[in-house]
């Protein structure tokens, strides 16, 4: 059964099994909390006072901390190409905070017994289990030529059988959380799809990958065990092997 | 030595030659059987940067085409300075050289120059199409079992005729820029949401 | 002996189809040899393009490739060679292993050298360099320092070996540095099988050179360490007794257990490793002076130099590592129906045993015992016994050297014009054994080669001293 919710400023979409309807409350609860705590829209928000001033981080609640630690640990591990720092100075936890709060959604349905589910938060999603009829979840990837038109046919399409993870990054719809860290160029790629075994990995290195282009592709490709499709601005395509041998075949 | 034995050795010795030579004459009429121009061996100095080959990426396609080409280890092409295992962070196997395309092209498949480096062997394919390159595959890299495994995970040019081909089955989520609660409504997702179950 | 054995026509019939099997044998090996070369010429060509090669680097590259190939191949040859597998031994003979061992010994460094000289050249002109400047590029491959390492060790290696530079070692401190040669061969394993695409993964062209190098060291490690620390152990060698033969030639006498079964014949040799505090580094090679019994065996020696004098002086008691028995200076090598024993000096004990042996039937062997002076005559009187009992014809030759071609036989013996045919009259039909100093063995070998013996059928073991 599908629901649909608004949260963080997008629609989250999920599929769940009828019998696990009940757990979707709880999940619209986890993205309320996530945002009152963290979004930058919402004046009275942790973040939000952390960034006017009004709280330091050091009173701030554990869960900030955490997700703020966890956001410097991935600016260090991709080399600055993810950073939670905003150019005026203001920590801007959005990127990492969606993801996580995905990434909760998930262990909650899995702890509450629902194995089977999809989770989409403004395009990041997370598979679990199997879709109905027993077949892998099938994900698409929008074409960026095409955004804004409902009935556009997608990129391509796959299963999420060797990846649970999707996150897809894009500098057309670049939002306040991605900071161009080449800033004299233009960015390479327009979208960038990144394919990982845990959403917040998908969602960190897509957001990287844009942001500092090629050079980063490759390292990342190398380092972590993901697959990546991206597009350029001439509409061409980049594809990495796992996933480029998925599409090639037959589907 | 007896004659026997010399006799035995020049025949054994002419034979073992022979079908050494053959072997090899196979290992390349089979890199030409599969329809590409035949390379010729280039004595690349042992670094496992093809300095002396035209690797620069920006010499290829057609100009504006922004085809990411992909160039481990080799960002300063006729770089005397990348010594060591080329292995380095992302540079992962030997560069494979990319002949560019030149200008009015001919499209179909190619086969680059065999450049001998220390790390091995290293020939490319590569695919034109309209004038830009579409396909680079490694075809040779024999040598550094787990340099091969770390360099089959860099991203290369597919195309989109390629991907679009199969699809065949539905899905039943759609992954993509982040879009605001006004922008979802335009959305796929959201016309998957309603054809959703 | 078998009964076969006492009937001359048959008896000769086994010998010739023996002669005939050892020599297919040993041409089969020598082909091998030469052949192992082309192989390594072939795991090169087999990787396929060789034949596009036009510019002047990719040719230089392309052979210093295969002179490293074929350089290392030989290498490992020489190894397998100086293992002491008594295959080998039993095919083409200890000694015989080792002369080849030596002669190879210079053109596989020169073509190592090649391999070095040619890739640094052919690299270094693709890339515009000399190819000296060359060398720094080259040391920052992975697994080329090693590389470099093991050229200068094995260039220390050859050089050592040169016979004017080898005299000012001595022996002991001269085998350790060709000891170097193994360290130098596992040092240039990593580069070969890292650097260039000959020996990449998966490709049988690795399989073969790792099972080269395996068979290499295999047969070092099996017949040079495991089997005598292995045979000294079953057999519990001891030095039994020392006893005077002559003045300056004593006889020791070894008590072991269950010495029948390793088969020594007569004429063969033993390394003895005598276990003392100060002798259990030096290994000495010395010939079985009597056919062993199951529980003693004897060897004689002339106590010259070094060496010798230290095995004399070892204590009763000590416990003795032995490698062996080898030697083709043995009745297996017997070809013509007659045969004559030839000794000069301490060179008498293969003979000994070879006549204690006594594969022969009466009135077909002829001994001739040399010595410049009388009290010279070591173990003659057990020879003479040997002699009359087997049927075997005794003649001496005593007295100075004479000169010339003669010097093979004494003053007197010229004078009376004794020749070679006068003393052995059926000598067309006759294998001589000769076992003697270097000097005296060339002269009588001469002298035999003259008088039309086939050279197959004269088998000598060298005494130098």
């Amino acid at each position: 059964m599908r629901n649909t919710f608004t949260t963080m400023g997008t629609v989250a979409s999920l599929e769940v099994p009828r019998e696990h309807m009940a757990l979707v409350a709880d999940v619209r609860e986890l993205f309320e909390r996530s945002e009152s705590r963290f979004s930058l829209y919402r004046d009275d928000s942790e973040l939000s006072l952390i960034a006017s001033g009004r709280a330091t981080l050091a009173e701030s609640s554990a869960e900030l901390r955490d997700a703020y630690a966890s956001a410097l640990e991935w600016r260090s591990l991709t080399g600055g190409s993810f950073t939670p720092h905003r150019p005026d100075g203001v920590i801007d936890l959005n990127g990492l905070v969606k993801a996580r709060a995905i990434a909760e959604s998930g262990a909650l349905l899995q702890a509450g017994g629902c194995l089977d589910f999809t989770i989409n938060v403004g395009g990041d999603i997370l598979t679990g289990g199997m879709a109905p009829r027993a077949v892998p979840w099938r994900t698409g990837i929008t074409d960026p030529a095409h955004a804004g038109d409902r009935n556009a046919a997608p990129l391509c399409s796959f299963p999420m059988s060797v990846h649970r993870a999707i996150a897809t990054s894009g500098s057309a719809e670049r939002g306040d959380h991605i900071w161009l860290t080449r800033s004299e160029s233009a960015p390479e790629f327009v979208q960038v799809s990144v394919l990982a075994d845990d959403i917040e990995t998908a969602d960190v290195l897509a957001t990287a990958i844009i942001a500092a282009g090629y050079d980063f592709l490759s390292r990342a490709t190398a380092n972590w065990d993901i697959d990546v499709l991206t597009v350029d601005r001439a509409g061409e395509l980049l594809v990495t092997p796992g996933l480029g041998g998925m599409l090639r075949t037959a589907a | 030595m007896r004659a026997r034995a010399v006799i035995g050795s020049v025949v054994a010795s002419a034979a073992v030659l022979v079908a050494g030579w053959q072997a090899g004459a196979t290992v390349d009429a089979a890199t030409v059987a599969s329809g590409h121009a035949p390379g010729s061996r280039v004595g690349a100095e042992p670094r496992g940067t093809a300095t002396a080959s035209p690797a620069s990426p920006t010499g290829v396609a057609s100009p504006g085409a922004g085809v990411a080409l992909p160039s481990p280890g080799s960002s300063a092409p006729g770089g005397g300075g990348t010594t060591g295992r080329p292995a380095g962070g992302a540079a992962g196997a030997p560069a494979p050289v990319a002949p560019p395309a030149p200008a009015g092209a001919v499209d179909g498949v190619y086969t680059g120059d065999l450049v001998d480096t220390v790390y091995g062997t290293v020939q490319v394919r590569v695919a034109i199409s309209g004038g830009r390159i579409t396909d680079v595959v490694p075809l040779k890299l024999t040598d550094k079992g787990s340099e091969s495994a770390r360099y089959s995970r860099e991203a290369a040019p597919i195309l989109r005729s390629e991907v679009l081909s199969n699809q065949s089955a539905s899905f039943t989520s759609m992954s993509g820029a982040t879009y605001t609660s006004g922008g979802y409504l335009s959305s796929v997702q959201s016309a998957l949401d309603q054809a959703g179950f | 002996m078998t009964l076969t054995d006492r009937v001359p026509g048959l008896a000769l019939e086994k010998r010739r189809a023996r002669f005939a099997r050892r020599s297919l044998a040993s041409d089969v090996l020598i082909t091998c040899l030469w052949a192992s070369g082309a192989v390594a010429v072939a795991l090169y060509l087999s990787s396929g393009s060789v034949g596009r090669t036009s510019s002047a680097a990719e040719i230089i590259t392309t052979v210093g490739a295969i002179c490293g190939l074929v350089g290392c191949n030989y290498i490992l040859v020489m190894l397998v060679l100086a293992a002491r597998i008594p295959l080998l031994d039993r095919t083409i003979g200890h000694e015989q292993a080792i002369a080849v061992h030596r002669t190879m010994g210079k053109p596989a460094l020169y073509l190592l050298l090649a391999h070095a000289a040619l890739l640094l050249t052919g690299y270094g002109m693709s890339a515009g360099v000399n190819p000296i400047a060359e060398i720094i590029p080259m040391l920052s491959i992975p697994d080329m320092p090693l590389a470099f390492i093991a050229l200068g060790l094995m260039i220390t290696v050859v050089v050592t070996s040169l016979v004017a530079v080898r005299r000012r070692f001595s022996y002991e401190a001269w085998h350790l540095i060709h000891l170097l040669s193994y360290v130098a061969v596992a040092f240039a394993i990593p580069h070969q099988l890292s650097v260039g695409g000959v020996l990449a993964d998966s490709t049988w062209q690795r399989y073969y050179w790792i099972a080269l190098y395996v068979i290499a060291f295999g047969t070092i490690a099996v017949f040079r360490f495991v089997v005598p620390v292995v045979s000294s152990v079953r057999h519990g060698i001891t030095v039994a007794a020392i006893s005077p033969v002559a003045p300056g030639v004593t006889s020791m006498f070894l008590r072991g257990r269950g010495l029948s079964a390793l088969n020594a014949v007569g004429g063969q040799f033993f390394v003895w490793r005598f276990l003392t505090r100060k002798t259990w580094w030096h290994s000495h090679p010395i010939t079985l002076s009597a056919l062993p019994t199951d529980t003693v065996a004897r060897i004689t020696v002339r106590g010259l130099g070094d060496g010798s004098s230290r095995v004399l002086n070892v204590p009763v008691g000590t416990r003795v590592m032995i490698e062996g028995p080898y030697g083709l200076f043995t009745s297996a090598t017997r070809i013509a129906p007659k045969v004559a024993f030839v000794a000069a000096g301490i060179g008498v004990t293969p003979i000994r045993a070879m006549l204690e042996q006594g594969e022969f039937g009466p009135g077909e062997a002829t001994v001739l015992l040399r010595a410049s002076q009388p009290d010279e005559a070591y173990l003659w009187d057990e020879i003479e016994q040997l002699a009359t009992r087997r049927g075997a014809a005794c003649y001496s030759l005593v007295g100075p050297r004479a000169s010339g071609a003669n010097s093979w036989m004494s003053v007197g013996d010229a004078q009376r014009g004794v020749t070679i045919e006068s003393i052995l009259p059926d000598l067309a039909n006759t294998d001589l054994y000769l076992c003697g100093p270097g000097g005296w063995l060339d002269s009588i070998s001469a002298a035999a080669r003259a008088a039309g013996v086939p050279r197959h059928q004269i088998h000598s073991e060298r005494f130098d001293w």
